[in-house]
């Protein structure tokens, strides 16, 4: 442990000392990476964890900043970013994240009266270490029995970074990536409703095409909206959403790719598109192979048991009512499946179906279901456009249409 | 002698005496800042101390004064962190004295372990604030005639513009300019304290009369006839107060607060009669020869706030001095001075009164009121409120100040001049703050009163021995034994030679084991009110504005202070004689670290003895001649500079700030209000409750954590009532616990309404007021539960959803802290809540992914999980007979989702039938024909159910017909197009469908 390294008193002034040099060099050069690197406190960079020690021996940097103009004038950004580093090195995070709150404010407040962007690239570590401290906070707090709320603090704060972004100028670009944590955040609170105001802020605004933000953003932001669209069941826009972004995504970063996949599968499956089983494979989807499996086989059961197999996991990633909702396709391969069948052995009469048929073929998968319960899934089939023809009640028949009678989705999400 | 003394300068009023005076008023002020320090109880002193601190030092008041003044004390208690309480409550930005004064009070509360009742204190707090205010008052009364109302202020600024002398801003201000210049300024600010003080009396008028009884009881201590004297100068001050308001009204701001103060003082008798009478009588002196002196020439009344602050100061001594000799004579030498000193004798007699009650009784406690008194008013406004106040205020005032300079210098001068006599007041004021730090405060009132009295080793002394004394009866007790030492020790002359920092204390009376000081002083209660109230007003009245300036300037503030401070340095100089200059000189230097020296020296022994050296000597020098005075006072404060500047004392003073910076004031607030809770009693939730409000507000101010912190419990009921039925009504302000019913009479309630024949909204209204109940008290155990459930199912039955909703989120709740209950079954109705009314998927997914598996394997939250997966599908078939097969009342919430769920059907078999269906089957899938799961039982059950689903049908616009067999038929060719959802027949108001689906209370009243 570093820890356990004990600094001398000079050196500890020393690293203060030349942090504080830095700081007031990068924001007279306007030096934004340089900036960044200073404030990134969660990062566990070794500059970053001496000079945590070097606080923690070194008790009076208050002292040490106010002694000179030069770094005085930050002293409401340095003391508090002091105090989360010493926090942070101490493991107690949710102090940490006060102070990091405080410092955050400051520097937006200074951020505001800069101009140009160039410390744009300090702003996001800021507003990616307001989000990661917060987690981490939070999960500090629940441990102990105290209630997570910094995490909520969190995505205020961040709508602020946002606000003083969202304007015109040259800081806008900043602001998909603040949309972006703030996303992270609300998704990780369950406040999904709080995206819209960023999202119609983000695409209302004529003055910037959104292609003109950095394509990391976009691609992150696409990902979350596809998500939200997922939620919605609006699924035409979900598959364009989710589409950009597994487009746009870079192709070696593989765990955003299956990120995006995770989503854009169901939406994809339920828009009656089946994805190659080499690309559930090479990206460790195989929660979803038995469903495609079902889908192709019209096999009501494996659907049921794959659904039963994941259903933690896709209630938590929210895909499992879209899921779900692909049983009436499967009932469909089903009837094609026994429309086929009669057709071979009487191509006359295979536009009828009887009703006990499909019956027993529920039998068959070890559906229990009784005959006034496949006649209304056949009523919902045929009401979803999913069969084209019609039910006779009193011969409890299913009539095909003799042209297409199970019209293909291609693309197109079942009719409600 | 002492009194002669006065009393001539009195009489003169020319040159000598107005000299001498202006500088006694400074001296007041150190007092006042001593004063507040040592007030406040060993922690909250300190904490006053830092304070004082930070803005006396040169050095440490850069960070400190960064703010602008006004706005300063908010920020600065905020960034000392050391003040945090009393700044946080005192945050006025205009009126920096109210808040100094509060501080003041604030460590008085602290200060009870005296023995004396804190509200008595507190009441006498009040008192002197004004008093104190009204003394600064006058001063500015004579500024005003002599030209603008702001010339104090303009003085200020001279001095800053003249700022020459590096000296002031790397050392200490003087101690005498500043409270000089405090003086000045505290006469404009004095107004506003007065306005502050009216707000408060306003508020907290109710808690006052607690307060008197107290005060009246300490000061009985005091001579009657003095008191009735009191009475009458007060009113006379009252009538000078406002006619030196008028005079003021020149300036606007000035107006204002002259106008505020006249409220004020008429309140303050009025709120407070014997504690007021009192207080108003030392104010009275003072006041009068001001009064006198307002109405001479400007210069004239420079001389006329000598002679003012000779009244506090003078008398006091004398009154000291003859204490010592005898108590006696000291009150009738005041009374025999000419009827224009009148002021000045009462102010005497007041000390006597006070310097009886120090030697005597409780002598902590009178010294401490009466230099409460002063050093609030005083002290805390002329000094903080000077220093910062000049910084700040001469900005603005600057302009407006330019004409006045030339006025504001003759006063200057004659301050300055009268330097000499400011050393006095210094010296003074040390010897006080080494009361001060604890039990001195005793020293501190004697060596207002008079310098010499008391050596600082018997303070010490004094202060250990209370501090051994746990309880009030103790204290009480100690004091008594105390009284005969120290009557002992005067009257065989050993009271100045003997070492008391050595001599053994005297055993316990009541053989307690050694008390902490801490202890005492945080048992005070009685003051809190005042502070809360104080800062509250403070808060909504100056604190927007106070943000700004801090906001605006910390640095520059700080920057500019020093420099004004060294032009008055320079100003007295030139202005003073040249041994004037000298004594201002050090005074300047030194006075401050004097202080800090004094408070320490309470601390450790052997600094006290060197300093009681100096004080003792200067005490013999006041007696033989001025001249005297001030090459004592001079040697004095070599010393005790010596001491203040040691590298020793610095890194001593600089821990010390920063133990307090860990939000020991907020502690100490909290402290303050736990105390007062507790002192309160039970009975006191009105109190309690402000006190929680305020902390609250406090911590939100001070933007710092810990709203855990917050005594919520402070808040809660127990009630009282024994009324079983109790109609609802929404609470609009604390809840009274005579109103409240007691968990029992909850329990026959819950009973009752359980019981009940009568409707719903009788039932609903009574769980309502059942439910407010166990909120204002919070209790929460299975009672609760079982209320909240039982509101829930009568909710469910008559459809009242929202009634629902809010009972089910409190169960949720409930229900997550472990507490037992009928959990699965309302888990499944939550369930079906969510599937059948939010329409939400994410919280539907989130319902369903917090289920536990047992709770899956429940049969309530099986059937919910189905009917969800009937509707997601739209399997109308499996929900119909999920329907009949419903656990509880789930049939109940299924309820209000049946219509969506037939018409949706219907649609559906509309289009992919063809070409009819018999009615028969709808109704029989669609569950019409009620209940009972098994239809085939009764054929007649079947025919009604057809018979309705017909009428249904047709009330939706389906198109049906009659077959051969005479058996009805749903066209569903024509129908597909001719249905719709009818209207509802008792729509709404609002016109949402929705409501008036839900809303089955008016369409089935109960």
């Amino acid at each position: 442990m570093a820890g356990a390294y004990m600094m001398s008193m000079g050196e500890a002034h020393r690293r203060i000392l030349e942090y504080l040099n830095r700081f007031s060099d990068a924001v007279s050069t306007q030096d934004g990476k340089s900036l960044s690197r200073l404030l990134s406190i969660s990062s566990d960079s070794h500059h970053l964890l001496s000079l945590a020690d070097a606080l923690n021996t070194f008790q009076d940097a208050n002292r040490l900043i106010r002694q000179s103009e030069e770094y005085s004038q930050y002293a409401d950004i340095l003391l508090p970013i002091f105090r989360a580093l010493q926090s942070y090195r101490l493991r107690n995070l949710v102090e940490s994240y006060q102070a990091f709150e405080k410092a955050s404010n400051a520097f937006i407040q200074e951020f505001r009266n800069w101009d140009s962007a160039w410390a744009l690239e300090a702003l996001y570590v800021l507003a990616y270490e307001i989000r990661v401290l917060a987690e981490k906070a939070d999960i500090e707090l629940a441990s102990n029995g105290k209630t997570p709320e910094k995490l909520k603090g969190a995505g205020s704060l961040l709508m602020k970074v946002f606000s003083t972004l969202a304007g015109k100028g040259p800081k806008r670009v900043g602001a998909l990536y603040v949309t972006c944590q703030l996303f992270k955040t609300y998704f990780k609170l369950g406040t999904v409703h709080l995206c819209r105001s960023v999202i119609r802020s983000i695409e209302t605004a004529r003055i910037f095409d959104f292609e003109e933000f950095p394509v990391r953003d976009k691609v992150t932001y696409m990902y979350y909206t596809g998500r939200l669209e997922v939620y919605n069941e609006n699924f035409p826009a979900a598959d364009h959403k989710l589409s950009y972004a597994l487009s746009h995504c870079d192709a070696r970063k593989e765990a955003n790719i299956r990120m995006i996949l995770k989503y854009l599968i169901p939406v994809k499956l339920s828009i009656g598109i089946l994805p190659h089983a080499q690309l559930l494979e090479n990206y460790n989807l195989n929660e979803y192979s038995n469903i495609v499996l079902a889908l192709k086989r019209g096999d009501l059961r494996l659907l049921r048991h794959a659904l039963q197999e994941h259903e933690d996991r896709f209630l938590r990633s929210g895909v499992y009512l879209v899921l779900e909702k692909l049983e009436l396709q499967v009932y469909q391969r089903l009837l094609k499946k026994i429309h086929i069948i009669q057709k071979q052995k009487d191509p006359n009469k295979a536009h009828q179906i009887k009703l006990e048929i499909i019956v027993k073929a529920m039998k068959w998968l070890e559906m229990d279901m009784d005959v006034d319960e496949v006649e209304c899934i056949m009523s919902i089939l045929i009401y979803k456009n999913l069969v084209k023809g019609y039910f006779a009640h009193k011969s409890k028949v299913v009539v095909l249409s003799k042209q297409d009678p199970f019209p293909k989705l291609n693309g197109k999400p079942v009719s409600s | 002698m002492n009194q002669g003394g006065t009393t001539d300068t009195l009489t003169t009023l020319g040159t000598n005496s107005v000299e001498k005076y202006p500088v006694i008023d400074p001296s007041q002020a150190h007092a006042s800042s001593y004063y507040a320090s040592t007030s406040s109880a060993p922690i909250s002193w300190t904490t006053h101390g830092a304070n004082n601190y930070p803005r006396e030092n040169g050095t440490v008041s850069t960070s400190t004064y960064h703010h602008d003044q006004q706005a300063e004390l908010t920020s600065r208690s905020v960034q000392d962190g050391l003040n945090g309480a009393p700044v946080v409550s005192t945050s006025t930005s205009g009126a920096v004295n109210v808040q100094h004064d509060y501080n003041s009070y604030s460590t008085y509360q602290n200060t009870d372990p005296y023995g004396y009742g804190n509200t008595g204190y507190a009441s006498y707090y009040n008192n002197y604030q004004q008093q104190t205010s009204q003394p600064y008052q006058p001063p500015v009364g004579a500024y005003q005639n002599s030209g603008a109302p702001y010339q104090p202020l303009s003085s200020f600024q001279n001095t800053g513009s003249y700022a020459g002398s590096a000296s002031y801003s790397s050392t200490y201000y003087n101690p005498a300019d500043y409270q000089t210049a405090g003086g000045y300024q505290s006469g404009v600010y004095s107004n506003q304290t007065n306005y502050w003080q009216e707000g408060q009396y306003a508020t907290y008028s109710s808690q006052y009369p607690n307060y008197t009884p107290d005060s009246t009881t300490l000061y009985s201590s005091t001579p009657s006839a003095a008191s009735s004297q009191y009475a009458h100068h007060y009113k006379q001050w009252a009538d000078y107060y406002n006619q030196t308001q008028t005079e003021v009204s020149c300036a606007p701001g000035t107006e204002n607060v002259s106008a505020s103060g006249a409220p004020s003082l008429s309140s303050v008798p009025g709120g407070y009669p014997a504690a007021n009478s009192q207080a108003s009588a030392p104010y009275i002196t003072s006041w009068r020869p001001e009064s006198t002196s307002s109405e001479l020439p400007a210069a004239q009344s420079g001389t006329v706030n000598g002679g003012v602050h000779d009244g506090h100061w003078k008398p006091a001594p004398a009154v000291f001095q003859n204490q010592n000799l005898n108590s006696v004579q000291h009150v009738q030498m005041p009374l025999e001075t000419s009827s224009t000193y009148e002021s000045f004798q009462n102010q005497q007699n007041h000390a006597h009164s006070q310097g009886h009650n120090l030697v005597y009784t409780a002598t902590h406690q009178v010294p401490q009121s009466y230099q409460s008194s002063l050093q609030t008013v005083s002290q805390i406004a002329p000094q903080l409120d000077s220093r910062r106040a000049s910084s700040k205020l001469q900005i603005p005032t600057n302009p407006r100040i330019a004409s006045n300079l030339g006025l504001g210098f003759p006063k200057v001068e004659k301050d300055i001049s009268a330097s000499t006599a400011a050393s006095k007041p210094a010296y003074i004021s040390v010897s006080l703050t080494k009361p001060n730090e604890k039990v001195p405060s005793e020293d501190a009132a004697d060596s207002i009163l008079k310098p010499g009295m008391f050596p600082k080793s018997l303070c010490g002394y004094v202060e250990r021995a209370l501090a051994r004394c746990k309880g009030d009866a103790q204290m009480v007790a100690s004091q008594a034994v105390m009284k005969e030492i120290i009557m002992k020790a005067t009257a065989d002359g050993t009271l100045h030679t003997r070492d008391w920092d050595t001599e053994p204390l005297f055993p316990l009376p009541n053989a307690d084991a050694a008390n902490q000081e801490h202890i005492l002083f945080s048992t005070p209660i009685s003051s809190l009110p005042k502070s809360r109230s104080p800062s509250r007003r403070s808060k909504s009245r100056w604190e927007p504005i106070s943000e700004e300036k801090v906001a605006d300037k910390p640095p520059a503030a700080a920057a500019r202070e020093p420099v004004k401070y060294g032009f008055w340095n320079k100003q007295h100089y030139t202005v003073g004689k040249t041994e004037n200059k000298v004594d201002n000189w050090s005074n300047t230097k030194f006075s401050l670290p004097e202080q800090k020296s004094s408070n320490k020296n309470s601390f450790r022994p052997a600094k006290k003895q060197r300093l009681v050296d100096g004080l003792s000597a200067a005490d013999n020098g006041d007696e033989s001649s001025e001249s005297d005075k001030e090459q004592t006072l001079t040697a004095y404060y070599s010393a005790a500079v010596a001491l203040a500047d040691s590298p020793e004392e610095r890194k001593r003073r600089e821990s010390r700030s920063k133990r307090f910076e860990k939000g020991h004031g907020n502690r100490a607030e909290i402290n303050h209000f736990r105390q007062k809770s507790a002192g309160a009693g039970a009975g006191n939730l009105y109190t309690r409750r402000a006190s929680a409000l305020v902390h609250s507000r406090n911590f939100e101010d001070s933007g710092t954590k810990a709203v855990e912190d917050i005594d919520w419990d402070a808040l809660t009921v127990k009630g009282t009532s024994q009324e079983i039925e109790k109609r609802y009504l929404r609470l609009t302000s604390a809840p009274d616990p005579v109103t409240v019913r007691p968990e029992e009479v909850l329990e026959k309630a819950l009973l009752m309404v359980q019981n009940s024949e009568k409707n719903y909204l009788y039932k609903c209204d009574q769980l309502k007021s059942i439910r407010q109940d166990l909120t204002v008290q919070h209790i929460c155990n299975e009672l609760t539960v079982k209320v909240y459930e039982t509101h829930a199912r009568l909710a469910i039955e008559v459809g009242d959803l929202p009634e629902f909703n809010q009972c089910q989120s409190q169960l949720k709740t409930l229900y997550a802290e472990g507490i037992r209950g009928c959990h699965l079954e309302f888990a499944a109705y939550n369930l079906l809540c969510v599937i059948l009314h939010s329409n939400n998927n994410r919280d539907l997914l989130s319902v369903m992914s917090r289920l536990s598996a047992d709770a899956r394997k429940n049969d309530a939250v099986k059937h919910a999980l189905a009917v969800r997966s009937a509707v997601t599908s739209g399997n109308y078939v499996l929900f119909f007979r999920l329907y009949k097969t419903a656990p509880n009342l789930s049939t109940l919430l299924m309820d209000l989702y049946v219509e969506k769920m037939r018409y949706a059907a219907v649609k559906c078999m509309s289009r992919s039938y063809r070409p009819t269906i018999p009615v028969a089957y709808i109704s029989q899938v669609l569950g019409f024909g009620n209940a009972s799961p098994t239809t085939e039982a009764s054929d007649e059950k079947e025919r009604d159910g057809v018979e309705e689903c017909a009428e249904w049908l047709k009330a939706h616009g389906a198109c049906l017909s009659n077959d051969n067999a005479g058996e009805m038929l749903l066209d569903t060719k024509v129908s597909m197009s001719s249905l719709y959802m009818p209207e509802p027949e008792d729509a709404v108001s609002h016109g949402d469908a929705n409501l008036a689906v839900d809303d089955f209370l008016a369409r089935n009243p109960v």
